[in-house]
Order: C-alpha cells, then sequence, then structure tokens
C-alpha cells in the first residue's frame, strides 16, 4: 500500500515528531493503523517482531548506539517481555519509549484481557514510570515528551493508552 | 564428540577475522560476553545480560542503526532455542549487514554445563530454512573470501568443544553502554 493512502493517526503524528531512528512491534488492535503507517513511511524504520521480547531486544540494540526508539505492544506483551525490560531497559538506563495497549480497562471489557490489566497494574507500574493517556485524546506532543523524559531520566518511559467511557474525561 | 573442535574463544576470534575491518559484536549474557572479551576485547564489542538469546535481537537493532556497519550477533545454541523467533524475525526485516554466530557446545556452559534440549538439532538445517541456503555455513567451512559474498543476514554454525567458564567479564552495565556509545557515534 503507496504511503499517501494510509491515514495517520494522532498516535503516528506524534512517533514521527520524535524523530525515531526506528520502530519495532507486535500488533494489537488499537495500534494496527498506527502500524501499517510505521511500516509505510520512510522516515525511519519499522521492524516487525514475531514476539514481544524481541521489541526490547531491537529498541536496546538502537538505544546503546545511542538512537531513539519506540516499541509498540499490547500489555500482555509488555508482560511477555518483563525480563527484557528489567535486564536491558533498566539494568542499562537505556532511553527508549515503550506505547503499551492498556487493555481491560472499564471501556474494554473482553473477558480475557481483565487478568492482564491486572498483571499489567501490579508488575509494570512497579518497575516504571507509566503514563496513561486516553487512546482517542493524545496530546500532540506526547512522544517527543516521553523522550523527553527518558533522556532525563536514563531509563525507559512507558505509555500506557486506554479507552475510555463515552463523556470521559482524561 | 568435542575431539578437535575449537574452543568457544577460538571460534569467536576466527569469525571476527573473516572480515577486512572490525565488526560490532553484540554477545549474550554468560559464555558468549566473557570468551568475546577474553577473543578481542574491543569498544565495538556490547556485553548484554540478558535475557538468554537476546543479543540477536538487540544485534537487529544495532544493524538498522548502523546500516553501513557490519554487526556480528555471537550467540551460543542454548540462547538461540530461547529466542529462535528472532530468526524468523531477522529473515523477514533482512538487514544486509547482520550476521550470526552460533557457538553450538550442546550444554549450558554457564549453568553446570546442564545439557541443551536443542543438543541434537541441525542448526545449519535450521538457518537454511529460515534465512536461506546460500546465507548460512559451518564456521570451518568459511573463510574471508566467500564470507565476503555470503549474503546477509547470514548465519556461522560453529561446532565447539565443552569447555570452562571464561574469565569474569569485570564490566559494569554504565561501562559497557558508555563504551559503546562512542564506538558507535554515527
Amino acid at each position: 500500500m503507496a504511503e499517501t493512502s494510509i491515514p495517520k493517526t494522532a498516535l503516528f503524528q506524534s512517533i514521527r515528531d520524535a524523530s525515531p531512528k526506528l520502530v519495532t512491534g507486535v500488533p494489537d488492535g488499537m495500534l494496527a493503523a498506527t502500524i501499517e503507517a510505521c511500516q509505510a513511511t520512510d522516515e525511519f524504520a519499522y521492524i516487525a517482531c514475531a514476539r514481544e521480547e524481541e521489541c526490547i531486544g531491537v529498541a536496546s540494540g538502537a538505544a546503546m548506539a545511542g538512537e531513539r526508539a519506540i516499541i509498540l505492544v499490547q500489555n500482555a506483551g509488555l508482560l511477555n517481555a518483563i525480563g527484557a525490560f528489567a535486564t536491558m531497559g533498566l539494568r542499562y538506563q537505556l532511553p527508549f519509549v515503550i506505547i503499551v495497549t492498556n487493555r481491560g480497562v472499564l471501556a474494554d471489557p473482553n473477558s480475557y484481557d481483565i487478568e492482564k490489566h491486572d498483571a499489567f497494574e501490579l508488575s509494570v507500574k512497579n518497575l516504571a514510570r507509566v503514563f496513561t493517556y486516553d487512546a482517542a485524546n493524545l496530546p500532540k506532543d506526547l512522544v517527543p515528551a516521553a523522550f523527553k523524559w527518558a533522556e532525563a531520566a536514563r531509563r525507559p518511559a512507558v505509555i500506557a493508552l486506554e479507552r475510555r467511557l463515552e463523556g470521559a474525561t482524561q | 564428540m568435542t575431539a578437535n573442535l575449537p574452543s568457544q574463544k577460538d571460534a569467536i576470534a576466527s569469525a571476527l577475522k573473516l572480515y577486512p575491518t572490525r565488526p560490532y559484536a553484540v554477545a549474550d549474557i554468560g559464555s558468549q560476553s566473557g570468551w568475546l572479551k577474553a577473543a578481542s576485547h574491543d569498544a565495538r564489542n556490547l556485553y548484554v545480560s540478558g535475557p538468554m538469546g537476546l543479543s540477536t535481537s538487540i544485534a537487529l537493532g544495532v544493524a538498522a542503526s548502523r546500516p553501513n556497519e557490519q554487526v556480528l550477533a555471537i550467540i551460543g545454541d542454548g540462547a538461540l532455542a530461547m529466542n529462535l523467533t528472532s530468526l524468523i524475525t531477522i529473515a523477514n526485516a533482512k538487514p544486509d549487514n547482520l550476521a550470526i554466530l552460533l557457538v553450538d557446545n550442546r550444554v549450558y556452559e554457564y549453568t553446570a554445563s546442564v545439557p541443551t534440549p536443542s543438543r541434537e538439532l541441525d542448526w545449519l538445517a535450521i538457518g537454511r530454512s529460515i534465512l536461506g541456503d546460500r546465507n548460512c555455513a559451518r564456521l570451518s567451512d568459511l573463510a574471508p573470501d566467500k564470507w565476503a559474498e555470503t549474503p546477509r543476514p547470514a548465519m556461522i554454525v560453529a561446532d565447539i568443544a565443552q569447555g570452562d567458564k571464561p574469565p569474569p567479564l569485570g564490566m559494569s552495565p554504565a561501562m559497557i553502554r558508555a563504551a559503546f556509545l562512542e564506538a558507535s557515534k554515527a
């Protein structure tokens, strides 16, 4: 598909504004349009990984070389990769940005997502700073701001995107 | 089976000598990092601390970040079995500057040499089925001219002798990161 025919999501625009060297990920329905746009652009590389732990590796390699890298995964995927997150991202103080769709909230009640959300709350939020946003109402400078924070803190920044009930405020 | 096989240190040194100029070398946790440092310590080495098997993925990130430089991931058979899907990701990404050195001693050397569940696998056949026939070779069959013509992404399979643990790495994560950052400046 030609790049021009793919709609640019607000998340993609924010990713592009952060000027990453690469984006890597494993698809989630809420991220699909953004991933399609990332795959189509020639402004940065998109590396499609077979599993989420690899994404931490790919982003770590880029960050070790001093480049900006972004990971796009679902909360279950980051849970699969907690060991890699700790032993690479935290241990080596790598300032990459992880964008996670935090499934299992009130407006996103798939039965198979409930425990993912519980596990994410218990584990990731105890390991890392997680910045939570309404997936339908993203600040334009979200991803650039996350990099500024990660580079100042010298550790990964996690952005959790959640669905909100209709009429809810941030 | 280990008679006449090279040590891990010698296999790593031999693989690095296939390149006309020093590649970036990303070594897996434990034996590979220790033996890479013992074989050829260099600012272009990246010693990673896990989880086991992640070096191939980290090397892919380095290769994508430095497309004009050659990158060699160094990984054991037990470790690659833990991140076998990375071969699929690498085959799909098609980096033309990435190779994998698989050092196969059929044991978890750092863990009391417990046998690996992959010890009876034909790693060359696995590599060829995922990366391509021409992209994979045994270290013993390679010379610099043949290696230069081997398409990337590539995999070198080195059968090695079982041995002792390497000397301690003696570097903190901050030291490793700072050295590699300096060596890999664009």
